[in-house]
């Protein structure tokens, strides 16, 4: 009992002897906490390796491909469900009726074969025969009509989907077989506008088409089976034996929802999943890592996306009205110096908003070239201070506000690049971080002076449509306000033409336009950097990434002499 | 007693009213368009679409309708249909829900079971070895981002020692028995992350606690009474459970800040993960519905607190007693 009232660090003995009741808890707990460590530790023996995860634990179990989604779908209707993640499911459950090969060409896919009339104005379809959904129906052309119909009814929310199917004067089943699809007038872009999956009308028919228990459990034609989805944690496909373009040769898909890149790298590590994409730098770390390389292979691909400004040129400010004025901002933003830097020279100058789109777009300037800038800002008079540098015009300082999406980390750097550049330049740009929603209203309110975004255009390039052309302005894509009487019917002409020579030649005409005026900075594109398991081979990348195109994941194999295939009933 | 309950009951409801009424406020000023919502990846559409896309939405109602009939729907215990997916609310938040509450159990175990014994063995002697390397190291776990930690501590345990699952809730992958065990593994590290910052204060405050209540040989003049064993410890059980309870304001707040970013670096399905997704994509009802769920967890745990206060501490029920007979 001496101890307690003593100052600390003494005592010793006698605190041994009159805590032993204590110290039992302590060793209690500590024993818990222990155990509670161990207890995994013995349980997960193998995972070291971090071979056992991925495959499904057992090693008769199918081998099964796991992919990460950052975002777990909102839905898995085929016409509802129209973000990056549903897509994807979409593709592997359900068939598209026409589909793009890993050069963005249409490629037939449930349609096997397609006519246009001599005037431009019907599509007809020939639908493959013999094709079932997974519960045995046949898939038949009042399926796509049905789709179409679920596609063009407003209550269906079929976001992004309904545009190509502005311009349809009716949509036919003459046979069970074939579809027919009348326009109004010719519509240039009108297959990729059919790059959708078609829905088991019969199950939905007479359905609450919001509420269906489909659209949670999807049934389709296309090369994967589903079977299950476990909320806010994955999605499992397994493989269609009976798929009419053959069973996929992997047993399965495993799509894991890990929202956060970061861990996903880290579950490629442990070999949860099987592919992750990296960041550069994480990708130079572990360029000599020969354990690394011995493990994953490279997959590398340039996306559509790119960068851009839009100058809001409607004449709500006094700057950037002014074609010159946009004209010097381009010249004087260093594109080059960040993606060598921050990209470490893995991304792509952007030099013409139809980038990837037209073959042949002009190449975009190597550098900054602050002094053309210069010139062009003195000739529209914003003229530098002697003393201060900053410049202004008729009192008016050349100052103004970026908005930026604050939560990309990409958005954010380069918008600090900017500032410095223009700082250089005597302008003062302040930068506004919002978030996505909010960037959005006011990207559509025209509430702006500049704003940094980004933009995936489709693989036709009608799809610059919504930015370029001016009845885009009120609700549309085209934030910069710009208004070319002459673009707005170079884009209409081509979006008539199907001759394929006239219509590039009409977007070339708009692309010098664009290029001239600057009504937006096209910056840069990313390249997309990841890292796939050995265990599967035969991914073939795309700018829609490996699974995003036909064949997809039809492509991909279990790699043989790995320890994941030699355990798998090998795929047809 | 009961009367007592009953007020406190009633005394809740023009706060969650108030709460309520706050976030839909809030909410009603973040810019956002219900068009928007349902495309969340910035799928391009064109001005023509939109514009028919709203056209069947309807002219739209004002704000102090929209709230008054949620609030009717409410009060008929529904909580509406989510703008993402048109599932009912309930059955979204009921998805998520067991998921944070299992978490945050554990954490709390977590928390409380180190930081109560470690507070009670400063307090028996302060400015002892024990004492003083156990604040150092609390507080440099204190000071470490929860998002750091995890990120380290996923490093460590699962990639490099392969000790540790990474990420998931790891029922997917087994079966049978084995869920459990499973579950139990891929507990470990979230519950740790949640624990770290926790511990610091959770100690301090223990403390701190501790030694106001067990003054310098008030369990020796116990012993010295007769008591022992049992007797003695359900003397100083209540009086110990006080800092319990009184930790509890500072960790359940804690805890509902850190399992947001927890739930995100660990893939675990809860409530955070909902949340951060339903106010980036504007999901009115299932945000509303969430604040009034934190709001009533948080209502419910002060009303726990001050019905314990009285249990454990006879001192209190004194004041309580006439007071609840003079509302009943």
């Amino acid at each position: 009992m001496t101890a307690r009232g003593e100052p600390a660090g003494r005592g010793r003995a006698g605190r041994r002897e009159r805590t032993s009741a204590r110290p039992a808890a302590i060793l209690k707990c500590a024993a818990l906490l222990l155990l509670l460590a161990a207890l995994p530790g013995c349980g997960r023996s193998p995972a070291p390796s971090g071979s056992s995860g991925a495959a499904g634990a057992a090693p008769t179990g199918p081998v099964r491909f796991v992919f990460p989604l950052p975002i777990e779908p909102a839905t898995l209707n085929f016409v509802s469900g129209t973000d990056q993640s549903s897509v994807l499911v979409q593709r592997l459950v359900g068939d598209l009726l026409v589909d793009h090969d890993p050069d963005l060409h249409v490629v037939p896919r449930l349609a096997a074969s397609w006519d246009v009339s001599a005037d431009g104005k019907v599509l007809t379809f020939h639908l493959r025969p013999g094709v079932r959904f997974h519960d045995g129906v046949p898939c038949t052309s009042d399926d796509v009509v049905f789709t179409y119909e679920r596609i063009m009814d407003p209550a269906s929310k079929a976001v992004g989907r309904v545009d190509p199917f502005l311009p349809i004067e009716k949509v036919e089943a003459p046979d069970p077989a074939t579809v027919r699809v009348t326009y109004r007038e010719p519509y240039a872009p009108a297959l990729r506008g059919w790059e959708i999956p078609i829905l088991p009308a019969h199950l939905y028919r007479g359905a609450d088409f919001a509420a269906a228990k489909e659209n949670r459990a999807p049934v389709g034609t296309g090369p994967f089976r589903f079977v299950s989805w476990e909320a806010g944690q994955r999605i499992v496909l397994d493989a269609n034996p009976d798929y009419w373009g053959g069973r996929p040769r992997i047993d399965g898909i495993d799509l894991r929802f890990i929202p956060s890149s970061d861990t996903a790298l880290q579950a490629l590590l442990t070999g949860e999943v099987d592919y992750a994409r990296l960041q550069p730098p994480e990708w130079e770390a572990r360029r000599t890592d020969a354990d690394f390389q011995k493990r994953y292979r490279e997959v590398r691909f340039v996306p559509l996306f790119y960068y851009y400004i839009a100058w809001r040129g409607d004449g709500s400010n006094p700057f950037f009205g002014d074609p010159r004025v946009r004209r010097a901002m381009t010249l004087a933003l260093d594109r080059e110096g960040y993606v060598r830097s921050v990209y470490h020279g893995l991304g792509r100058l952007a030099g013409s908003p139809f980038q990837g789109l037209l073959a042949g777009s002009p190449e975009p300037p190597a550098g900054p070239d602050p002094a053309s800038a210069a010139r062009l800002l003195d000739e529209a008079g914003w003229r530098a201070d002697p003393k201060t540098g900053k410049r202004a015009r008729g009192g008016v300082p050349l100052r103004f506000t970026l908005l930026v999406y604050s939560g990309g980390e990409d958005h954010v750097q380069f918008s600090q690049v900017a500032q410095q550049n223009l700082k250089a330049l005597g302008i003062e740009m302040r930068i506004e971080r919002l978030d996505w929603q909010t960037l959005w209203a006011r990207l559509k309110s025209g509430r702006f002076e500049a704003a940094l975004s980004g933009f995936m255009p489709g693989a036709d390039p009608d799809s610059l449509y919504g930015m370029l052309h001016s009845s885009q302005i009120e609700g549309g894509q085209n934030y910069a306000a710009w208004k070319d009487p002459d673009v707005d019917a170079w884009l209409d002409a081509a979006r008539r033409t199907l001759d394929e020579t006239q219509r590039t030649a009409l977007y070339r005409r708009i692309e010098a336009r664009v290029l001239e005026r600057q009504p937006y900075s096209y910056l840069f594109a990313p390249v997309v950097l990841a890292a796939m398991s050995r265990k599967f081979d035969g991914a073939l990348p795309s700018p829609q990434g490996i699974l995003g195109h036909n064949p997809g994941a039809l492509a991909l194999f279990p790699a043989t002499g790995s320890p994941a295939s030699s355990t798998s009933p090998q795929g047809r | 007693m009961s009367g007592f309950l009953l007020r406190r009951l009633l005394a809740c409801l023009p706060t969650l009213l108030g709460i309520t009424l706050v976030a839909f406020v809030i909410l009603n000023l973040l810019p956002s368009d219900p068009v928007l919502t349902w495309s969340e990846a910035g799928v391009p559409m064109s001005a023509e679409s939109q514009a028919r896309l709203r056209a069947a939405l309807g002219a739209g109602r004002g704000p102090a309708e929209r709230y008054s009939d949620w609030l009717l729907s409410v009060v008929r215990l529904d909580l509406g249909r989510s703008l993402r997916d048109a599932r009912p609310v309930q059955e979204v938040i009921g998805e998520a829900l067991p998921w944070t509450a299992l978490l945050n159990l554990c954490a709390m175990a977590a928390i409380y079971g180190v930081g109560l014994p470690l507070g009670f063995l400063g307090a028996r002697r302060p400015g002892s070895q024990g004492d003083r390397w156990s604040r150092r190291i609390l507080l440099i776990l204190f000071v470490v981002p929860p998002f750091a930690a995890a990120l380290l501590m996923q490093r460590l345990f699962a990639v490099r020692l392969g000790l540790l699952p990474l990420q998931g809730t790891g029922l997917g992958e087994a079966t049978g028995a084995a869920r459990l065990g499973s579950l139990a593994e891929h507990l470990v590290l979230p519950v740790l992350c949640l624990a770290l910052a926790a511990w610091a204060y959770t100690t301090r405050y223990a403390r701190a606690l501790f030694r106001t209540l067990f003054p310098a040989g008030s369990v020796a003049a116990a012993r010295a009474r007769g008591l022992s064993g049992l007797r003695l410890a359900r003397h100083f059980a209540p009086m110990a459970a006080l800092p319990f309870v009184s930790i509890l304001g500072a960790v359940v707040p804690a805890l509902v800040a850190g399992s947001v970013v927890i739930e995100e670096a660990f893939s675990w399905p809860g409530l955070g993960r909902l949340l951060v997704h339903a106010v980036e994509g504007r999901d009115y009802p299932v945000v509303l519905a969430l604040v009034l769920l934190s709001a009533c967890a948080v209502l419910a745990g002060q009303l726990l607190v001050d019905l314990a206060y009285p249990a454990l501490d006879p001192r209190l029920r004194e004041q309580v007693a006439p007071d609840g007979s003079h509302g009943g």
